[in-house]
C-alpha cells in the first residue's frame, strides 16, 4: 500500500482537523448545479443526527471546469432553526480539493478513504455528487448502522421504477447474489455507508492503478466487503432521482463499465464463490414508503430492432460463446413478433454465465466481448418491459426474484465449466 | 612415353588434388546437414511443446488464425504447423550452410542472397501476422461498436474495412518481400482507389436516392431514440 501523499494545503486543512469520526466523501466532477444541494442535506443531517461527533466533508473532484469546488465551499445552511429546534455550534468542516491519480471515480473514492485513515474516522459515507432526491435522513440512516449497529458496509435501498436500474437488476443484483449468497439489492447503488476499519482495509488493496480507480468501483467496493466477511447491511433511501446523465453516455461503454468490473471480481474471488449456494437475506434498516416516481418513456420497437440488429451481425460471435443450442434459442426469439417477444429467464441466466466464462477463459478482449453483449441486454430489457407494462411494482419485482432463484439454482452450470 | 603418361596423369592427378580438397568439403557438409538435421528436430519437438503448454492453439482460436488456417485446406493444430514452418526453415539454413561448406563459388553467392533475403523474410512474416491481428481486432471493433449503434450495414462496412485492411497489409509484404514492388504498387493504387472511387460514384450519384434514405432514416431512428428513451441502466 503506498501511503497518502496529499497536498500541502489539504495536509495542513487535516492537521487542522485533526481527529474526527465521521467522513462524508462527495466525488464530483462538473456539477456545480447540483451539489450544493448535497452538501446542504449532507451538513443538515450531520446538524441533526450527530451533533456530538466531529464530522469532515470532502468533496474530491476530478477537476471541474465550471466551480465545483467554489460552490462546496461557498455552501452553508445559514438558518438551521428553519431545519432544527437545536443545532450544533460547531460548523462541519468541509475540504474540497482535486483528487491526484488515474481519473475516475474509483480515484476520487481513494482519496476519500485516505483521509478516513488520516482523521481515524469511525464511520463514513459516500454520496453522488448529482442527487437530487438525498435527505438530511440518507446521512443518518447511512451512518447509524456503522455507528450504533456494529456493520461495516451499508448498501443503499431505492424506490425506483419498475423499468429503471435494468443493469442492476438483470445482471448485477441477480449475479452477485448468486455468487455470494447476499441480497444486496442495489450493489452498485453509488451511495454507501461504512466503517472506517472497512475503509482502511480497502486501502490495503493493490488496485489504485487498475481499472477499478476508472470505473467500478461501487460493485469493487460491495464485492470487497461481502467476500471478506465484513458485516453487511441495507437502509431504505426513498427515492433516487438524479440529474440526467449525459445522452452521449454509450449504452455499450456503460455495460462494459459494470459487467468487466463485476466479472473481474469473480476471478478475484473465484475460491469464494464456487462453494456458495443459495442465498440469505441481508437485514435492512429504514422505514419503507411508496413514493410517486417519475414516468419512465421507453421505446420498445427500437430496442427490438437493436437486438435483431445483433442477431444478424454478432451471430458468429454470439453462436461461439452462448454455444449452438442456446444460440439457436436466440436465434428462434429473433424471428418472433415483437407483441409475442419474450426472453426466457433460463435462458437469459446461461447467456450471463456463458459471458461471464467467456471472459474467464478470455475468448474475446474484454471490451469487444461485453460489448457484444449490448444487442442480449437490450432484448431481455424490451422482452421485460412488455412483459411488466401492466404490473404493479410488486408483481414486477416478483419478476426480479424469480430472474434471481434462476440464477441460483443454475450456478452449478457456472461452476463446472469454471476451469 | 615420358610425356604422354605426363598428359595423362596430369588431368588425373589435378582431379585428384581437387577431389582430396573436395572431400573435407562434402564430409564437412553431410556433418553440417546432418546435426542441422537432428537440431531442427530437437528444437521443433522443445517448440510445439512450448506451444501446447502455452495454449498456442486456444490464442490462435481467438484470433483466427485457426481459422484462417482451415479455409487454407490446413488441418493439422496451429502448434504443429509452427513447428513444422520452424523445423522447415531450419533445414533451409542447414542445407545453404552445408552448401557453403563446400566452397564452390557459384553456390556461395547463392547462400549469400539467401542469407541476405532472411530479414526480409522475417520482416514480411512479421507485417503478416501483426497486420492479420490487427484487421481482425478493427473490423471486429467496428462491427460490434455499428450493430450497437442500430446501423443496418454493420457487416458490410466491417467486411468492407476487413478487405481493404488486407489488401494494404499484402501490399506492405510483397513490397517488403521485393516482389515485384512497381506492379504491386500500381495494382495496389488501383484497387484501392478503385474502390474508393466505386463507392463514392455509387453513393454520390447511384444510389443518392438509396443513400438519403439510409441517412433520414438513422437521424430519425437516432432522434427517437433520443426523445423517447427514458430509461435508467443503471
Amino acid at each position: 500500500m503506498k501511503t497518502a501523499s496529499f497536498r500541502t494545503e489539504v495536509r495542513e486543512q487535516l492537521k487542522h482537523i485533526g481527529q474526527a469520526d465521521i467522513i462524508v466523501g462527495i466525488p464530483s466532477f462538473n456539477n456545480a448545479h447540483t451539489i450544493a444541494h448535497v452538501v446542504r442535506a449532507v451538513q443538515a443531517g450531520l446538524a441533526k443526527y450527530f451533533p456530538e461527533h466531529k464530522a469532515v466533508i470532502v468533496n474530491s473532484d476530478g477537476g471541474s471546469i465550471d466551480g465545483t469546488m467554489d460552490v462546496v465551499h461557498s455552501t452553508s445552511i445559514d438558518d438551521f432553526s428553519a431545519i432544527l429546534l437545536h443545532h450544533r455550534v460547531e460548523p462541519v468542516s468541509k475540504i474540497a480539493f482535486p483528487y491526484s491519480g488515474i481519473p475516475g471515480k474509483g480515484s476520487a473514492f481513494r482519496t476519500i478513504f485516505e483521509i478516513a485513515d488520516e482523521v481515524g474516522a469511525k464511520a463514513c459515507v459516500v454520496v453522488d455528487s448529482d442527487l437530487r432526491s438525498i435527505t438530511p435522513e440518507w446521512i443518518e440512516l447511512l451512518v447509524k448502522p456503522v455507528l450504533d449497529g456494529g456493520y461495516d458496509y451499508v448498501s443503499p435501498l431505492y424506490h425506483r421504477h419498475k423499468f429503471d436500474g435494468t443493469i442492476t437488476n438483470s445482471i448485477v443484483y441477480p449475479l452477485t447474489r448468486a455468487l455470494y449468497g447476499k441480497r444486496v439489492r442495489q450493489p452498485i447503488g453509488g451511495d454507501f455507508g461504512f466503517s472506517g476499519e472497512l475503509a482502511r482495509f480497502y486501502l490495503t488493496k493493490d488496485v489504485w492503478e487498475t481499472d477499478v480507480a476508472r470505473f467500478g468501483i461501487d460493485i469493487w467496493m460491495t464485492t470487497t466487503a461481502i467476500a471478506n466477511g465484513f458485516k453487511v447491511t441495507q437502509s431504505f433511501l426513498g427515492a433516487k432521482i438524479h440529474d440526467a446523465k449525459d445522452p452521449g453516455t454509450d449504452l455499450s461503454s456503460m455495460l462494459y463499465q459494470v459487467v468487466s468490473a463485476t466479472f473481474a471480481l469473480m476471478e478475484t474471488y473465484a475460491d469464494h464463490w464456487m462453494p456458495i449456494r443459495g442465498s440469505e437475506p441481508v437485514p435492512a434498516f429504514g422505514f419503507e414508503y411508496t413514493v410517486g416516481l417519475e414516468q419512465v418513456n421507453v421505446n420498445t420497437d427500437r430496442m427490438l430492432n437493436v437486438f435483431r440488429e445483433g442477431l444478424m451481425n454478432l451471430g458468429d460471435i454470439w453462436r461461439d460463446i452462448l454455444g449452438s443450442g442456446d444460440f439457436n434459442e436466440v436465434e428462434r426469439l429473433g424471428g418472433l413478433p415483437d407483441l409475442e417477444f419474450h426472453f426466457p429467464v433460463g435462458l437469459w441466466t446461461r447467456v450471463v454465465y456463458d459471458y461471464a466464462l467467456a471472459f474467464h477463459k478470455k475468448k474475446l478482449p474484454a471490451e469487444q466481448l461485453i460489448k457484444s453483449m449490448t444487442p442480449l441486454y437490450v432484448g431481455k430489457t424490451a422482452s421485460f418491459i412488455l412483459q411488466a407494462k401492466d404490473m404493479l411494482q410488486q408483481e414486477a419485482d416478483a419478476e426480479i426474484e424469480k430472474l434471481c432463484m434462476e440464477f441460483e439454482n443454475n450456478k452449478d452450470y457456472l461452476v463446472n465449466n469454471w476451469k | 612415353m615420358e610425356d604422354f603418361l605426363n598428359l595423362i596423369l596430369e588431368p588425373l592427378t589435378a582431379l585428384f588434388l581437387k577431389f582430396k580438397v573436395f572431400v573435407p568439403n562434402f564430409l564437412a557438409m553431410v556433418v553440417i546437414l546432418l546435426i542441422g538435421i537432428l537440431l531442427a528436430m530437437l528444437i521443433k519437438r522443445f517448440l510445439v511443446k512450448l506451444l501446447t503448454t502455452i495454449n498456442f492453439d486456444s490464442w490462435s482460436d481467438r484470433m483466427g488464425f485457426t481459422k484462417l488456417m482451415r479455409q487454407g485446406d490446413m488441418w493439422s493444430k496451429p502448434s504443429a504447423i509452427l513447428g513444422m514452418i520452424v523445423f522447415w526453415l531450419l533445414i533451409i539454413i542447414t542445407l545453404m550452410s552445408g552448401l557453403s561448406a563446400l566452397q564452390i563459388p557459384a553456390i556461395d553467392q547463392l547462400v549469400n542472397q539467401f542469407f541476405s533475403y532472411i530479414p526480409r523474410l522475417f520482416s514480411a512474416g512479421m507485417i503478416l501476422i501483426i497486420g492479420y491481428v490487427l484487421s481482425g481486432f478493427v473490423s471486429r471493433t467496428m462491427l460490434i461498436a455499428a450493430t450497437n449503434s442500430g446501423f443496418h450495414y454493420a457487416r458490410l462496412l466491417a467486411k468492407a474495412i476487413h478487405t481493404l485492411l488486407l489488401v494494404l497489409i499484402l501490399a506492405m509484404v510483397m513490397e517488403q518481400l521485393q516482389i515485384a514492388p512497381s506492379i504491386v504498387l500500381a495494382a495496389f493504387s488501383i484497387i484501392f482507389g478503385g474502390i474508393v472511387f466505386a463507392l463514392s460514384i455509387a453513393f454520390g450519384a447511384g444510389g443518392i436516392d438509396a443513400a438519403k434514405r439510409m441517412i433520414d432514416k438513422e437521424a430519425a431512428a437516432e432522434q427517437k431514440g433520443k426523445t423517447e428513451d427514458k430509461i435508467e441502466h443503471i
